[in-house]
C-alpha cells in the first residue's frame, strides 16, 4: 500500500534527486530502481517518521526549481530536509543495483578460515611487540 | 508470588545473570525481576538489509532514542554524555560489542600510584581467578601473552583475525615502535558451548543474530534456569522493601498490566547498571532510610564516570572490507595507558581498531550543513571516502570520579509506570579534556603511520555512555563508599549490588569483563559463607 501521496512523492523524488544526482559512476536518486516500492518499505519500518515527512514535503512548492527548493528548505526546515535525506538515502542504499554498484552484499556472513588466523605470527607483524616486552605497571607484583 | 525467596535479584543484565547461575548452581533459590524482555535472535536486523536503518531507531543504544515502554526515559539536560543501556533477558550484553578486556593491575592502586581517586579494596591479583572463570563462562577469543598484562591463562579459544584494518592498523604502530595485540572478545572463533562461531556480520551492537556473541541471555539464563531460578520478565522494581529490623525485605514490582505485586526475599541483590541501581536504591527506604536505602554516606548516585569517548578515522586508497566484523575491535593498543605526569595529566585509555560498518552512517546528522557539504556529488563522494576504505582509532578515556558527576530523582519526568526517572549530572573534567586531546594527536600519528590519505576526529561523541559505573562504589570505610570489598551494602547487610556501580575507578577499559568478575567474586564469597549472613526472616 503505497504510504505517500502522488503529490508528495513527487515532491521527495524532486529533492531526492538533487540530494543524490547521477554522478562518479552511482545513479541519480529515482534511477535506481523501484524506490517508490523502497521508501514505503522504509516507512514501514520507522512509522515515526512518515509525520515529518510529510510535513517537510507539503513545503515544496509544485513549480518550485528542485535545487532551489532543496537550498530554501535547508535554510528554514533543516530537520525537515535532514527527514527527507534519511529516507532517500536510506532506500538508496538498500536498492539491489546500488549495492551491486558499490560491490557491497550487506552484512553478510563470512566465518573466519584458517588462513587468517595468526598470519601476523607466521609473518612477524606482532614480534616486534612481543621483542619489546611488558610495558605494564604492577604494583602488587614480586 | 507468595513465598519468600532465598535471594532476590533485580534485573537480568550481565552481573544479574552471573549471580542468578552460580547461585542457582549452588541450590540456592533465586527469583529475578527484569523489567524488560527476553529477545529473540530472529528480532535482530544484521542478517537482514534494512540493519543500517533499523540500527538508529529500534536497535539504537539510547533508551531516549529508542524510547520503548521497556525502557526508562532519561534526563540528560546537564550532561555531556549520553548514558545508553537496553533493558531485557540479558541486559546492555545484547547490544555490547563485546570487547573482553581486563583492567590492568595499576588500575585498582590509582591513589598509591598516581595520587588521585582511590584504590579499591582488593587487588588484580584478587581478580584474576574470577576473570580466568568468566574467560572460559562466556567463551572468550583472545591470544595470550599480551605484554600489556602480567601473565595470564590463556582464553578458551583462539583469537578472531584481526582482517585488514587490524593489518592496517598494526603495520602503523610497527613504524611508531607502539603496542597492539590482537584484541580478546566475548565472540567465539569457533563453536563454543551451543553458540555458533562468529561469523563475522559485524552487527554486534545491535544485537547478534548468528546467536555467536556471548550474551548472558544465551551464556548464562539457560543453566540459571535449569538449576531452579525463576526469571520473571516485564516485572518493573519501584521499591526495595525495608522490615522492622532494617533488613531488605523483598521488593514491590509492576506487571505489563498495571498491578503491583511484593516479592519477599531474605536477601535482595541489585543489578540493574550505574544508573538504575541508585535510582531504585534513592527511591527506596522509607523515612527509616531518609536520603535512599544504603545511602548513610551520601554517595549513592555520585562519582558516576562513563568513559567519554573520542576517535580518529582514516582513510585509505586500497578496499578494507572494512564493514566485516566483529563490529568492536581487531586490535587494541595500551601505549599510552599508564600514567606520565609530563604529559600534564593522570592516568591514560586503551585504543581499539574498529570497522566503520555499512555505506548509510548517519545521513540524518547532516540537516542545517549547507547543502553541497553533505549532498549532492559530495554523497558519493564522502560515502567512496569512508565506505570500505576506512578504520576507526577509539579512545576509551578513563574520567575520574567526581562526586559532582552523578545520578538522581529528575522532579518531573517518569517512565511509564509513573516512576520517577534518573537525571544525569556529568561534565568531563580538565584531566579528561586534556587526555583526550593527548590521545587524538598521537592516533592522527598513528593513522599517518598506517599510511592514511586523509583523516578526521571526534573529540567527544555524545552517544557514548555504555560504562556506566561508581555510582555506589566499594571500600572499606562506610563514610566514604556503599557497599564492602564483597558488594554488600555497609548499612543494610543483606542488601547487594554487583553491578557496575560498585567500581573505584573506571580505568581506561570496556568494563564488562570486570562487571562479571566481580559478580562472580562476590556471589562467591557469598555462597561459602551463606550461613553466617543475616538475612531477612
Amino acid at each position: 500500500m503505497s504510504t505517500l501521496s502522488d503529490s508528495r512523492r513527487a515532491a521527495l523524488n524532486t529533492i531526492g534527486d538533487v540530494l543524490i544526482p547521477a554522478a562518479l559512476g552511482m545513479p541519480c536518486f529515482t534511477d535506481a530502481g523501484d524506490v517508490d516500492a523502497m521508501v514505503d518499505h522504509v516507512l514501514s519500518l520507522r512509522r515515526e517518521l512518515t509525520d515529518g515527512l510529510n510535513q517537510a514535503l507539503d513545503r515544496v512548492g509544485a513549480e518550485e526549481e528542485a535545487a532551489a527548493a532543496a537550498e530554501r528548505l535547508n535554510r528554514d526546515d533543516p530537520d525537515g530536509l535532514a527527514t527527507i535525506g534519511l529516507v532517500a538515502s536510506s532506500a538508496y542504499y538498500m536498492m539491489p543495483e546500488v549495492r551491486r554498484i558499490m560491490g557491497y552484499r550487506g552484512q553478510e556472513q563470512r566465518p573466519a578460515t584458517a588462513d587468517e588466523e595468526h598470519d601476523y605470527m607466521r609473518d612477524g607483524l606482532l614480534q616486534p611487540v612481543i621483542d619489546r616486552g611488558p610495558i605494564f605497571r604492577d604494583p602488587d607484583g614480586d | 508470588m507468595g513465598e519468600t525467596a532465598e535471594v532476590l535479584i533485580i534485573g537480568a543484565g550481565a552481573s544479574g545473570a552471573v549471580a542468578a547461575k552460580h547461585l542457582a548452581e549452588a541450590g540456592v533459590g533465586v527469583v529475578c525481576l527484569e523489567q524488560g524482555r527476553q529477545v529473540e535472535a530472529s528480532e535482530f536486523y544484521g542478517d537482514k538489509t534494512e540493519w543500517e536503518l533499523m540500527s538508529q531507531r529500534l536497535w539504537h543504544p539510547n533508551p531516549n532514542v529508542r524510547g520503548l515502554a521497556t525502557d526508562y526515559p532519561i534526563d540528560t539536560s546537564e550532561s555531556d554524555v549520553n548514558p545508553l543501556m537496553f533493558a531485557g533477558v540479558g541486559g546492555s550484553t545484547l547490544i555490547y560489542a563485546a570487547h573482553w578486556q581486563r583492567f590492568m593491575p595499576s588500575d585498582f592502586r590509582v591513589k598509591s600510584l598516581d595520587g588521585v581517586a582511590d584504590d579499591w579494596p582488593f587487588t588484580y591479583r584478587d581478580l584474576e581467578p574470577f576473570y580466568d572463570h568468566m574467560d572460559v563462562e562466556m567463551g572468550v577469543s583472545g591470544l595470550a601473552g599480551d605484554p600489556a598484562y602480567p601473565p595470564m591463562t590463556p582464553p578458551p579459544l583462539p583469537p578472531l583475525p584481526i582482517g585488514k584494518i587490524g593489518r592496517l592498523a598494526a603495520k602503523g604502530m610497527n613504524d611508531l615502535g607502539w603496542h597492539w595485540w590482537p584484541a580478546p572478545q566475548a565472540i567465539p572463533s569457533r563453536a563454543y558451548r551451543g553458540r555458533s562461531q562468529c561469523a563475522r556480520r559485524g552487527t554486534c551492537m545491535q544485537g547478534c543474530p548468528e546467536q555467536a556473541k556471548a550474551s548472558t541471555d544465551l551464556t548464562h539464563w539457560p543453566d540459571a534456569i535449569a538449576n531452579g531460578a525463576q526469571l520473571i520478565t516485564g516485572a518493573r522494581v519501584r521499591e526495595i522493601t525495608v522490615n522492622a529490623q532494617g533488613l531488605a525485605s523483598g521488593a514491590i514490582w509492576i506487571d505489563r498490566d498495571g498491578v503491583e505485586h511484593h516479592q519477599r526475599a531474605e536477601k535482595v541483590i541489585v543489578c540493574a547498571n550505574g544508573v538504575g541501581t541508585p535510582r531504585l536504591l534513592l527511591l527506596s527506604g522509607g523515612d527509616r532510610f531518609a536520603g535512599g536505602l544504603g545511602n548513610s554516606s551520601g554517595l549513592v548516585g555520585r562519582n558516576l564516570m562513563m568513559h567519554p569517548y573520542a576517535a580518529t578515522v582514516g582513510y585509505f586508497d586500497e578496499p578494507l572490507d572494512s564493514w566485516l566484523g566483529p563490529a568492536g575491535q581487531a586490535i587494541h593498543s595500551m601505549q599510552f595507558y599508564e600514567t606520565d605526569k609530563s604529559r600534564g595529566f593522570v592516568r591514560g585509555a586503551k585504543w581499539n581498531a574498529m570497522p566503520t560498518g555499512g555505506p548509510l552512517g548517519m545521513r540524518s546528522a547532516y540537516g542545517g550543513a549547507p547543502l553541497e557539504e553533505a549532498w549532492g556529488e559530495n554523497l558519493h563522494r564522502a560515502t567512496q571516502k569512508r565506505f570500505g576504505h576506512s578504520f576507526e582509532w577509539g579512545i576509551i578515556a578513563e574520567d575520574l570520579p567526581d562526586p559532582e558527576n552523578r545520578v538522581v530523582l529528575d522532579d518531573s519526568l517518569t517512565d511509564t509506570d509513573g516512576i520517577p526517572s534518573p537525571k544525569i549530572i556529568y561534565r568531563n573534567s580538565e584531566n579528561t579534556e586534556k587526555l583526550i586531546a593527548f590521545h587524538l594527536e598521537r592516533q592522527r600519528e598513528a593513522m599517518e603511520a598506517a599510511g592514511a590519505k586523509s583523516i578526521s576526529t571526534t573529540t567527544l561523541m555524545r552517544d557514548c555512555g555504555w560504562h556506566l559505573m561508581g555510582t555506589c562504589r566499594m571500600g572499606n570505610d562506610p563514610e566514604t563508599s556503599v557497599l564492602d570489598q564483597w558488594g554488600t551494602s555497609h548499612d543494610v547487610p543483606n542488601l547487594h549490588v554487583l553491578d557496575g556501580s560498585t567500581f573505584v575507578t573506571s580505568s581506561g577499559f570496556n568494563p564488562t569483563a570486570t562487571i562479571c568478575a566481580i559478580a562472580l567474586r562476590s556471589v562467591m564469597h557469598m555462597i561459602e559463607t551463606r550461613a553466617d549472613q543475616r538475612v531477612a526472616s
